[in-house]
C-alpha cells in the first residue's frame, strides 16, 4: 500500500514538474514577450552623444563664470512695484534670477555664455528689431531674447500669464546691456 | 551613481503608491505646493508653458547634455538624494522594491519593524537638512553676490522642494521626536562626538559629499547649517499651526495606521517611502530644465 503511494507520488512529481516548469517559463517569458517594447525615446540620440566616455562638456571651457554676470541684472524696475528680484542658479556660463510677486514665480531673468551652444545665437540672425540697439527675438510662447556682442543671451520668460510680452521687454531694457557687451 | 537616463528617471517616477500618498496627506501643510509633477518632456510643458515641439525637443535636449556632464553637479545632487533615502532605511533591499506599490500594511510590517532610537533619529533629521543644502548647491551653484543673495535662493522655496522639507520636518522631526524636535536635533549633535556621527547609516552613506576636514569638520559643519535653519523650522510649525497628531491623522486617512504603535511610524515611513529620492528628481529636473531653456 505505501508503495503504491509512493509509486503515484513520485509518478505525479514526473508529471508535474515539466508542466510546472513549463508554466513558470511561459509566465517569465510571457512578461517581456507580450509587453509591447518601449517605444524609443526622442531623446535616445542625444542621450547616446551625450553619456560616453568621449562626450563633449556641455559647458564650453573658456566659457565666462555665471558670477561675472550677476551686476547686469535688473533688481527692480521702474512702474513694477511689489516685485522681488531672487537670485536662483549660478553656474559657470549661466546666471539665472527669479522674479517673484506676492510670493508667486511671475517670470525669469537669465544671461547665458552661448559659447557652449552655438545654436543659441545664430537663431539671432532672424531677429528684425533691437533692444539697446542688440538684436532682439520672440522665443516660443513665454520668452524674449536679446544677444550681447554676437555672445551673450540675455532672456526674459514668463512664468505667469500677468506677465506679458511687454513686461518681458521693459525688463530687458533695464539689463546693463552695455555692459555686458563690454565683458 | 544612477545609469538611466534622466528621461527616464522623471517618466519612471510613480502617480501612486505609499511616497505619494504621504506626500500628498501634507498637503494640509503646504496647500497646494505639490502636484507630482511627472514625465521629462510634461515637464517641460508645465515649467516652461512652451508648446511648439521643436523647441520642448531643444529644451529636452539641452537639459540631457547639461546632466550628462558629471561636473555640472546634477548627478551629484541625484546621487545624495538616493542615498540619504536609502541609507535610513533599516530593512534590506527586497522590502525596499516594492516601495512604488501600495501593498506594504504598516500593521502587516509592524513585527519587522524595530522603533528607531532618538539619537539615531536626530541624527537623520540633521544629516537629512544637510543633504538639501548640499544637494541645493550642487543644482543650482551658489547663486547671488552675497550670503544675503544665497540664503533669499534656499528660502525661495516652492513646489516640491517645500513638499520635501514639509515631509523633513513633519515625518522625520514632529512625528518621531515630537514638539521639540529642533532643539532635541541640535542638543544631539552638540552632545555628540565624531565617531557617533560616524556609526550612523545615513551620514555614512553621503558623508562623502558632506564639506568639511574628516568627520570632526563634517559634524561642525552639520550642527553650523542645522542651527541655521533651526529658527525656519520652528517657525515652518509655529506658523502652519502643525502637531504630531494633525500630521498623523492626515497620514492615517491614506495609510491604515495603528495609533497606539506610533513609535514605530518612523520606521515605518523611513522603509516604505522614498520621499527625498522622489520629490529630489523632480528638484533636479525643474531646475535642469528651466536652465536648459534660458540656455537654448
Amino acid at each position: 500500500m505505501v508503495t503504491t503511494r509512493l509509486t503515484v507520488t513520485t509518478r505525479l512529481r514526473q508529471l508535474l514538474a515539466p508542466l510546472l516548469l513549463s508554466a513558470i517559463l511561459l509566465l517569465s517569458t510571457g512578461c517581456t514577450a507580450f509587453a509591447p517594447p518601449a517605444p524609443p525615446s526622442q531623446f535616445e540620440q542625444v542621450q547616446e552623444e551625450t553619456s560616453g566616455r568621449k562626450a563633449e562638456s556641455a559647458v564650453a571651457e573658456d566659457a565666462t563664470q555665471g558670477s561675472e554676470f550677476n551686476r547686469f541684472f535688473p533688481r527692480s524696475v521702474a512702474g513694477y512695484d511689489g516685485y522681488q528680484v531672487v537670485a536662483a542658479q549660478e553656474k559657470k556660463g549661466f546666471a539665472e534670477f527669479k522674479v517673484n510677486k506676492d510670493g508667486a514665480n511671475v517670470a525669469v531673468l537669465s544671461i547665458n555664455d552661448t559659447s557652449s551652444n552655438p545654436g543659441a545665437a545664430t537663431k539671432y540672425s532672424s531677429s528684425s528689431r533691437e533692444i539697446q540697439g542688440f538684436p532682439a527675438l520672440g522665443i516660443g510662447n513665454n520668452g524674449t531674447g536679446v544677444l550681447v556682442g554676437d555672445r551673450y543671451q540675455v532672456k526674459v520668460q514668463s512664468r505667469s500669464d500677468s506677465f506679458s510680452a511687454d513686461d518681458r521687454d521693459a525688463w530687458l531694457q533695464k539689463f546693463d546691456l552695455q555692459g555686458l557687451s563690454k565683458l | 551613481m544612477s545609469k538611466k537616463p534622466v528621461y527616464t528617471l522623471v517618466d519612471e517616477l510613480p502617480q501612486r503608491g505609499l511616497t505619494v500618498m504621504s506626500l500628498k496627506a501634507l498637503d494640509f501643510a503646504v496647500p497646494g505646493a505639490w502636484d507630482n509633477l511627472t514625465g521629462f518632456v510634461n515637464t517641460i510643458k508645465v515649467v516652461t508653458g512652451e508648446t511648439d515641439e521643436a523647441l520642448i525637443q531643444t529644451i529636452g535636449e539641452r537639459a540631457i547634455t547639461l546632466y550628462n556632464d558629471k561636473s555640472e553637479g546634477y548627478q551629484k545632487a541625484l546621487w545624495l538624494y538616493q542615498t540619504v533615502d536609502g541609507a535610513s532605511s533599516a530593512l534590506g533591499a527586497g522590502m525596499l522594491a516594492n516601495k512604488a506599490t501600495e501593498n506594504i500594511s504598516f500593521l502587516g510590517l509592524i513585527n519587522k519593524l524595530t522603533p528607531k532610537p532618538e539619537k539615531a533619529q536626530s541624527f537623520d533629521l540633521t544629516v537629512k537638512l544637510v543633504v538639501e543644502l548640499v544637494a541645493f548647491c550642487q543644482i543650482n551653484g551658489i547663486p547671488g553676490d552675497s550670503i544675503g543673495d544665497f540664503l533669499g535662493a534656499v528660502k525661495d522655496y516652492g513646489g516640491e522642494s517645500l513638499m520635501r522639507m514639509a515631509a523633513l520636518v513633519c515625518y522625520d522631526g514632529l512625528v518621531p521626536l515630537g514638539p521639540g524636535f529642533a532643539q532635541k536635533g541640535l542638543e544631539t549633535l552638540k552632545q555628540s562626538s565624531a565617531s557617533d556621527l560616524d556609526s550612523n547609516q545615513t551620514f555614512k552613506g553621503v558623508k562623502e559629499l558632506i564639506p568639511g576636514d574628516r568627520d570632526k569638520g563634517k559634524l561642525a559643519f552639520i550642527t553650523e547649517s542645522f542651527e541655521s535653519v533651526q529658527d525656519w523650522m520652528v517657525g515652518f510649525v509655529g506658523d502652519r499651526g502643525l502637531t504630531q497628531d494633525k500630521v498623523v491623522n492626515s497620514l492615517s486617512k491614506a495609510v491604515d495606521l495603528s495609533k497606539d504603535k506610533l513609535e514605530y511610524l518612523g520606521a515605518f515611513l523611513d522603509v516604505s517611502t522614498n520621499y527625498y529620492e522622489h520629490t529630489g528628481i523632480q528638484t533636479l529636473t525643474r531646475r535642469l530644465i528651466e536652465r536648459a531653456a534660458a540656455e537654448v
